[in-house]
Formats: structure tokens, C-alpha cells, sequence
């Protein structure tokens, strides 16, 4: 799709182009491959002075993985960055930052028993080597906060600050260097909807100043409030850039999900009236800041379908995730388990669940999945400790769970030195094989799976889904979040759609459009 | 492995122990005596001489129990500091309850005095443990301060409800004779409190190693939110680890009583706690290994009289030189895990 120039960028350049003056950034073919997975597949991206550019994509689309590139954090495997018309190579983000690129994380860099002036005065030699200079950090960092209408107490611990007040100081921070281009990494997943207008005021502050912005954000909004231009990604592409000025949220909609879409006919139900799995009544979790993740949520899951979950993340659906597999004790409402030896009206814990035949595919793999520093025995055997076949009163039958292993490592073609090897040293997606492999051996009546195929390549995803429609013809009922539409609307019979803790259908997948679905995902 | 990484190991190994003999070779020299004539002190004693040996034996049978303790805390991610308060309390219930198991028929009464001693010990770790997966009580604190806790509480056992008959010796009452661990060599102190640390040590491999408990032991310590997504019960395991930890501290102290001293009395087993994490991180918080790294400290602690009665240098040297040892320890452990992510 994109040639990769051989000349250098600038001097191959019309020279109507250097007319109209020339770009900060320009990112040229650049390509990044970790593993099997193409995180940058040859991205174009060019980026003018005083302009606000809002990257739009899925989860793993390849949109931290570029602009990490961009700000010296990862090195890419092929292609160039050209800023200012000359090629750059970052060994480090500290060469990023001297060259004016400044990033904002998305995880503050922060640290909180210092006070805000000592956090900006880390690591910046502008401020004294060894004795800091305090007094001309506050004049300078001041006046740059009271220009762009930033408050900011240098005295204040940072841990006493609330999240917003802690990411102006991160901006500040990042600001007080005097950058040409700040990246902006989902900048208003931290803030309550009071306190974006100041974030965006200050974008747009520093945009007039010629300097120039990129926003990362899953809010469509932000979007639209903020931006220039827009460019979205897929899979590690860029598959479209366009002006924001005219569009509607349903115009990024489709941008973001695509026309071309693989539209698998579901045909009619063979099986109609099938037997409620697992009934979801008015469910209430609460978050520990005490605002509400999920209100009132009402479903059922029906004996051998897949039921697609819906939402951009963050509005509750990793709470409500938690709740129904155990981990999280909702505020009210009640979850019923049609399963047998279920106890009706108590609440029950992930390992009653278990028992019963309910499996969960966490979202946060390396968090709640697996036992990295351990051999993929040890990791296969984490959830079937309860299994007769590997625990006789206690005792580990350890023959009985390596030829185990070696079996599911074969069957799930998971990329191992054997039953043996440690689970850290396999790629991303050959651990999350390992955890499929693991979650669906038990043969589960209830798969609750969570973003089961992020980060995996187009080959072993096919595969994933293909193995959850084997769990499904087996008559268990599976819900399924995910934050690629496409894959709920290849292998899903129905959807429930989530935004802001509010529960949405269930819809069956043959009623309702992509576009509408992706519609009520972003209404608020 | 390949040959390579064999070779660069052998080679930071050599390295490492040229430092172990050269550094406090240095600082015995700078004290103005020969280095050689002090290794020969301390070597000569310790492993050479019968007694001595039995002498290093006789240390290394709480040092092993206490640091089997540790493995057990520190595995399951728990940083047991507690051992010396654990160990304490263990031999102080033991004690306590000693007139009465002195009564039960011979091998009966002693394994219940030791029971006694591993459930005292056990409680206390149990309560740390507790406290940990309840309140997220920092257990580092709370066994430190217990170990306070616990020694006072014996200075004032001693010196009151449990004094001698003659209330003259701040110590307690002897032991009922049913209640000792026999001796295993003639002429020397060695009892048979080394059977107990030694089966104590195959045990705890076979925990670690073989068992759903041990497993999940691990596996709390190496992630703990996801012991709970797979049906782990992440507090308990905490709790019944911390059992075992404390307990074999108890088990340690009810040993020391048992076998070598027959009274509570002050500073029994004093400072054996540090010693016991430096034995257990030295054998990589491999039970099996415990016992031998054991051994090595035990020379140390008898090795400090051999050193100043023969060689006339100061004691603290060999500190110096067991520093030193836990330090090149741990740094050859760092550049092994540091070559193989290379590799």
C-alpha cells in the first residue's frame, strides 16, 4: 500500500509542498513487529505546526505503539520520522524531548511524596544539578500555567492531588521543556466530564501558539470538540485521515469500524426456545472512588448462543464482568447460575463459580491470568486445582498434568519449548493460547471471556473464535467482550451494549445494524 | 544451556568466591594478623575438630527449622521478620504446658511438647498472617514488633509466674527428663533435634513441591490477584502459610528447649531470626537446600570463638566475612538471572 522511499523524504518533495510550508512530523513507512503481531504496519502519518490531530482506533489498533515510536520510547523496525524536515533516530525518550516531542502518558509518570515543583523539576538538568533551583522553575512553570489558564499550587504534595489536577502537572511537566509536539495518550479517561473543557482550552491555547497536538482517545467527542483532522487506524494501519469540520459521531462511527465489513448471514435459529444459563437481575456495582460502574443491568444468557458485550472502555463492562464471574460484590440486584448444585440467592465467589462450570477469560492477562515467572505446567494447573485427575487429597499428580500440558500445548498449537517452559518467556499471544487451552478444558457451561483475541495475530484469532463457537455447539453459553465490533458480529447471536454503566438490548444480532449498535455505544 | 553460559557462569563463580576470600582477607590484614592463621582458626575449628563440627551441627538444627520457616512466608510472598517472636512464644507455651505433657508416657509427651511449641509459634505467625490478608497490615512491621512483644514477655516469664522453684536465677523451671531429646553422639551436645530439622526440610519440599497446598502457597506469592480469578483463596493461604512459618519457629524454640537448654532462660536463641532469612535466601528459598546453608552459618556463629581464641582477632571479622558471603551470594544469583535473560 505505501512505498517506502529510498531518497530521503524531504529532498524527493515537490516543491509546491515547501510552498505551503512543510510539516513538524512526518512519519514515513514506519513498522513495528512484535512477535507475530504487526503492531505498525508502514504508517504515513504528517503532522503540521499548530495543529490538534486526533488518532481514533480499536484497542491494539497500533496507536500507542506510533506515537511511542514517535516519542523515542520504542524503536521501529523500518521506515522514518522526519521532524522538521530532517530524519530523526531516538535512542531514548530524553532524545524525543530535546528534540521538542513531549508525551503524556496515559499512566502519570508521577511521584507522590514529592511536591509538584520537585515532579517538574525531575530529571530536567534546567533546574540545577544536584541543588535545585527552585525560584526560577516557579517563575518560569507560572507564567507558562497563568498564560494557558492553568492553576497550579507548586507546594502540594502529588498524592494529595485529585486525578485531573495530578494530569495538569504531568502536562505542565512535559510543557515546562517547551515542546514543539505534545502527544496526548487518552487524555480524558482521567478526568470528570467538568474537566475536559480545560484540558481542551489549553489544547487549543497551545495549538494558537503554533505548537502542534495529538490526542489519542477512544471519546468520540473529544474528537469532535478538539480536532483539525482526524486519522483513524486498524490492525496497525492507517485506513483513513480526513478534516473533523462536518462530520457527526456516526461519520467516525463508520470510520472507525469500516464498510467492508465481513457480513456473516446468521440464518435462522435452528434450536429456538432454548433455557435461560445465567439471569442477570438489576445489578448495581459500585466503584471504590464510590460512583457507580454499572446501574440496574438486566439479561439473560441463554443456553448455547454467544452474547456479545458492547462499549467503549471504561463504561462498567470490566465491573460488570467481574461481578458476574465472582470477583466483585455487586451493590444490589442478584445473579442467578441455572446450573446444577447452583444455591439459589447466595452470592458466590470465582472459585463456587468455577466449580459449577463457569470459566472467566480475564481481560488483564498478565494481572489475573497467568504466573509468569512459572512453567506452563504450573500455569495449565492454576485453575484446575480442584480436578481429581491432578490433585488426589492433596497431593499433585504431576505425570498426569505435564502429559496434559503437552496435549494442549499440541492441540492449541501454543509456540513452547514444552509442558516445562516458562510462561514469561512466550509471546503474548502463545500465553493467551495457553490460557484458552486452560479455560476451556474443563468444558465450562458458562465462558465469560474478555477480550479474548487482544493482541493476537488475524490467524490465531480466527482461531480463538472459532473455538468459542465449538464451546457454543456444545451448548454453553458465552459472553463475550470485546472491543473489536467485527468479532462480536462474526461469531455473536446477540449484543448488549454498555455506556455509562447502563445496559443496552439484548439485541438479536440479525435486528440491528453495526452502525447502530456502534451509535448507542457513544451516546451518552 | 549451552557451553557458553556454563563457561560465563564457572567464571563469575570463581570470581565471586576470589572476592569471598580476598576481602576479608584485607581487613584481617589491616588489623595487623595473618589472614591465613584466621581461616585456619575458623576453618581448622569448624570442620576439622569433632567437637567443633558437632558445635556447628548442634547451631545449624534451629537455624534450618527457622529458615524453613522463612521459605515458607517468603514464598508465599509474605516477609516473615517474626521468626526470633515466633520462636519465643512457641518455647514459651511448650514450657508452660511441660508439667502436665510430662506426665504423658515417654515418646507421646515429647512429640506433644514439640506439637505444642510448632502450634505456639504457628498461632503467632496465624495472627500476622491474619492481620495481612484482612487488614493489609504491612507484616513486616507487625512481626518486628512482636519479636519486642514477645522477648519482654519472656524477661518478665522468667522472672515471674515461671521463676524456679527457688525464685533466685532469672529462669524457668527444668523441663520434665521425659521431655528432652535424647542425645545422638555421645560426648557432644548433638541431639536429636537434627532428625526433626532434617525430616522438617523433606517435608517442606514435599509442600512446595508435590502438594495443592504448596502450590498454592506459590502461586499467592508469585501473583496474588490471580490466585482469586482462578478460585484460589488468596487470605487463607496466607493465613495457613503463615501457620507453618510461625510454626516451625515454635518448633525451632521447643526444639532448643527439648535438646539443649531443658529452661526458658534469657537470650535462649537470641538473634537467630536475621541469621535464619540470610540462611534461607542463601539456598535460593529452596527447602532442601536450607540445611546446608545452614551448616555454613553455623559455622560462622561457632567459628567466632575459634577466631579469637586462637588467632587473637576481634570477633566482628566474621561478620565481615559472613556479609561478605551473603553479599557475593546474592550477586551471583543476580548475574546468573541476568545472564540467562540475556541468553
Amino acid at each position: 500500500m505505501i512505498s517506502r522511499p529510498s531518497v530521503k523524504a524531504s529532498e524527493n518533495r515537490p516543491a509546491a509542498e515547501f510552498a505551503a510550508g512543510r510539516p513538524l512530523l512526518a512519519v514515513r513507512g514506519v513498522t513495528k513487529v512484535f512477535g507475530a503481531t504487526v503492531a505498525s504496519d508502514a504508517v504515513d502519518l504528517e503532522v503540521w505546526p499548530g495543529e490538534i490531530v486526533g488518532i481514533l482506533g480499536e484497542n491494539g489498533a497500533g496507536k500507542s505503539t506510533l506515537m511511542n515510536m514517535i516519542a523515542g520510547l520504542i524503536a521501529p523496525d523500518a521506515g522514518e520520522i522526519v521532524l522538521d524536515g530532517e530524519g530523526v533516530v531516538f535512542a531514548s525518550p530524553r532524545d524525543a524531548a530535546a528534540a521538542g516531542i513531549g508525551m503524556v502518558h496515559q499512566h502519570f509518570k508521577l511521584i507522590g511524596s514529592l511536591t509538584v515543583a520537585e515532579n517538574i523539576a525531575l530529571g530536567d538538568p534546567r533546574w540545577g544539578r544536584g541543588v535545585l533551583r527552585f525560584e526560577p522553575l516557579r517563575r518560569e512553570v507560572g507564567a507558562l500555567a497563568a498564560a494557558l489558564g492553568m492553576a497550579v499550587d507548586f507546594d502540594r504534595r502529588v498524592d494529595e492531588l485529585a486525578v485531573g489536577e495530578q494530569q495538569r502537572v504531568e502536562i505542565l511537566k512535559v510543557l515546562s521543556r517547551r515542546p514543539r509536539l505534545l502527544i496526548l495518550d487518552e487524555p480524558t479517561a482521567v478526568l470528570t466530564q467538568d474537566e475536559r473543557p480545560g484540558l481542551f482550552r489549553m489544547m487549543a491555547e497551545l495549538a494558537a501558539r503554533g505548537t502542534a497536538v495529538i490526542i489519542i482517545s477512544h471519546k468520540l467527542e473529544d474528537i469532535l470538540e478538539t480536532c483539525k483532522r482526524v486519522v483513524v487506524m486498524r490492525g496497525g494501519r492507517v485506513v483513513d485521515a480526513a478534516p473533523v469540520s462536518g462530520r457527526s459521531r456516526a461519520d467516525l462511527v463508520r470510520m472507525i469500524v469500516g464498510e467492508n465489513l465481513p457480513n456473516v448471514s446468521r440464518g435462522a435459529k435452528a434450536d429456538a426456545p432454548s433455557a435461560p444459563l445465567m439471569t442477570v437481575e438489576a445489578l448495581t456495582i459500585g466503584r471504590p472512588n464510590g460512583t457507580r460502574a454499572v446501574e440496574g443491568a438486566s439479561f439473560t444468557l441463554m443456553f448455547r448462543e454467544i452474547l456479545g458485550l458492547c462499549g467503549v472502555d471504561g463504561n462498567g463492562q470490566s465491573e460488570l464482568i467481574h461481578a458476574l464471574s465472582g470477583m466483585l460484590r455487586p451493590l444490589s440486584g442478584r445473579v442467578v447460575y441455572h446450573l446444577e448444585g447452583a444455591p439459589a440467592g447466595a452470592w458466590l465467589d470465582a472459585a463456587a463459580l468455577r466449580r459449577l462450570g463457569l470459566c472467566h477469560i480475564p481481560e488483564d492477562r498478565h494481572r489475573h491470568g497467568i504466573l509468569s515467572g512459572f512453567p506452563l505446567t504450573a500455569n495449565y494447573l492454576l485453575t484446575h486445582l480442584g480436578l481429581r485427575d491432578f490433585n488426589r487429597s492433596g497431593w499433585l499428580r504431576q505425570r498426569t498434568i505435564r502429559s496434559r500440558v503437552t496435549e494442549a500445548v499440541a492441540a492449541f498449537e501454543v509456540k513452547a519449548a514444552g509442558p516445562q517452559a516458562i510462561m514469561s518467556h512466550l509471546s503474548g499471544g502463545n500465553q493467551q493460547k495457553l490460557v484458552l487451552a486452560r479455560e476451556l478444558a474443563a468444558a465450562p457451561r458458562i465462558v465469560i471471556a474478555a477480550h479474548p483475541t487482544r493482541g493476537l495475530d488475524i490467524r490465531t484469532i480466527a482461531f480463538v473464535k472459532q473455538q468459542l463457537l465449538r464451546m457454543r455447539e456444545g451448548g454453553a453459553g458465552i459472553l463475550l467482550l470485546s472491543a473489536d465490533l467485527a468479532d462480536i458480529w462474526e461469531i455473536a447471536d446477540r449484543v448488549v451494549v454498555m455506556t455509562n454503566g447502563r445496559l443496552r438490548g439484548p439485541v438479536a444480532v440479525a435486528d440491528t445494524t453495526l452502525q447502530e449498535v456502534g451509535h448507542w455505544m457513544t451516546t451518552q | 544451556m549451552n557451553a557458553a553460559v556454563v563457561r560465563r557462569d564457572v567464571f563469575w563463580g570463581l570470581v565471586i568466591l576470589l572476592a569471598v576470600a580476598v576481602i576479608p582477607g584485607l581487613c584481617i590484614l589491616a588489623a595487623g594478623k595473618s589472614p591465613f592463621a584466621a581461616y585456619a582458626a575458623l576453618f581448622g575449628y569448624t570442620l576439622v575438630t569433632g567437637n567443633g563440627f558437632a558445635e556447628v551441627v548442634v547451631r545449624a538444627i534451629p537455624l534450618t527449622l527457622m529458615a524453613l520457616g522463612v521459605v515458607a512466608a517468603f514464598r508465599t510472598g509474605i516477609f516473615n521478620i517474626g521468626g526470633d517472636g515466633q520462636l519465643i512464644t512457641g518455647a514459651i507455651i511448650a514450657v508452660t504446658l511441660s508439667p502436665w505433657l510430662g506426665r504423658l508416657p515417654a515418646p507421646m509427651g515429647l512429640m506433644a511438647f514439640l506439637l505444642v511449641g510448632f502450634l505456639g509459634g504457628g498461632a503467632l505467625g496465624a495472627f500476622v498472617g491474619w492481620l495481612r490478608a484482612r487488614f493489609d497490615a504491612n507484616e513486616i512491621i507487625v512481626t518486628i514488633m512482636l519479636n519486642y512483644v514477645a522477648l519482654q514477655f519472656l524477661t518478665w516469664l522468667i522472672r515471674g509466674p515461671l521463676q524456679e522453684p527457688m525464685h533466685i536465677f532469672p529462669r524457668s523451671f527444668a523441663i520434665a527428663s521425659s521431655l528432652e531429646l535424647p542425645l545422638l553422639i555421645g560426648g557432644t551436645r548433638v541431639h536429636a533435634g537434627l532428625i526433626v530439622a532434617l525430616a522438617a526440610a523433606l517435608i517442606m519440599y514435599l509442600i512446595l513441591r508435590h502438594t495443592a497446598f504448596g502450590f498454592r502457597m506459590v502461586t499467592v506469592g508469585e501473583n496474588r490477584a490471580a490466585a482469586p480469578f482462578a478460585g484460589i483463596n488468596d487470605r487463607r493461604t496466607i493465613v495457613l502459610a503463615m501457620l507453618l512459618s510461625g510454626g516451625l519457629a515454635g518448633l525451632a524454640g521447643a526444639v532448643e528447649i527439648a535438646g539443649l537448654h531443658h529452661k526458658l532462660q534469657d537470650d535462649f536463641a537470641a538473634g537467630y531470626g536475621l541469621a535464619a532469612i540470610a540462611v534461607a535466601l542463601m539456598a535460593r528459598l529452596r527447602p532442601v537446600g536450607v540445611p546446608f546453608t545452614a551448616l555454613l552459618f553455623g559455622v560462622f556463629y561457632i567459628g567466632v570463638g575459634a577466631l579469637q581464641r586462637q588467632a587473637g582477632i576481634p570477633f566482628p571479622i566474621v561478620w565481615i566475612i559472613e556479609g561478605v558471603v551473603i553479599l557475593a551470594f546474592l550477586a551471583y544469583g543476580a548475574l546468573i538471572r541476568r545472564n540467562l535473560a540475556h541468553s
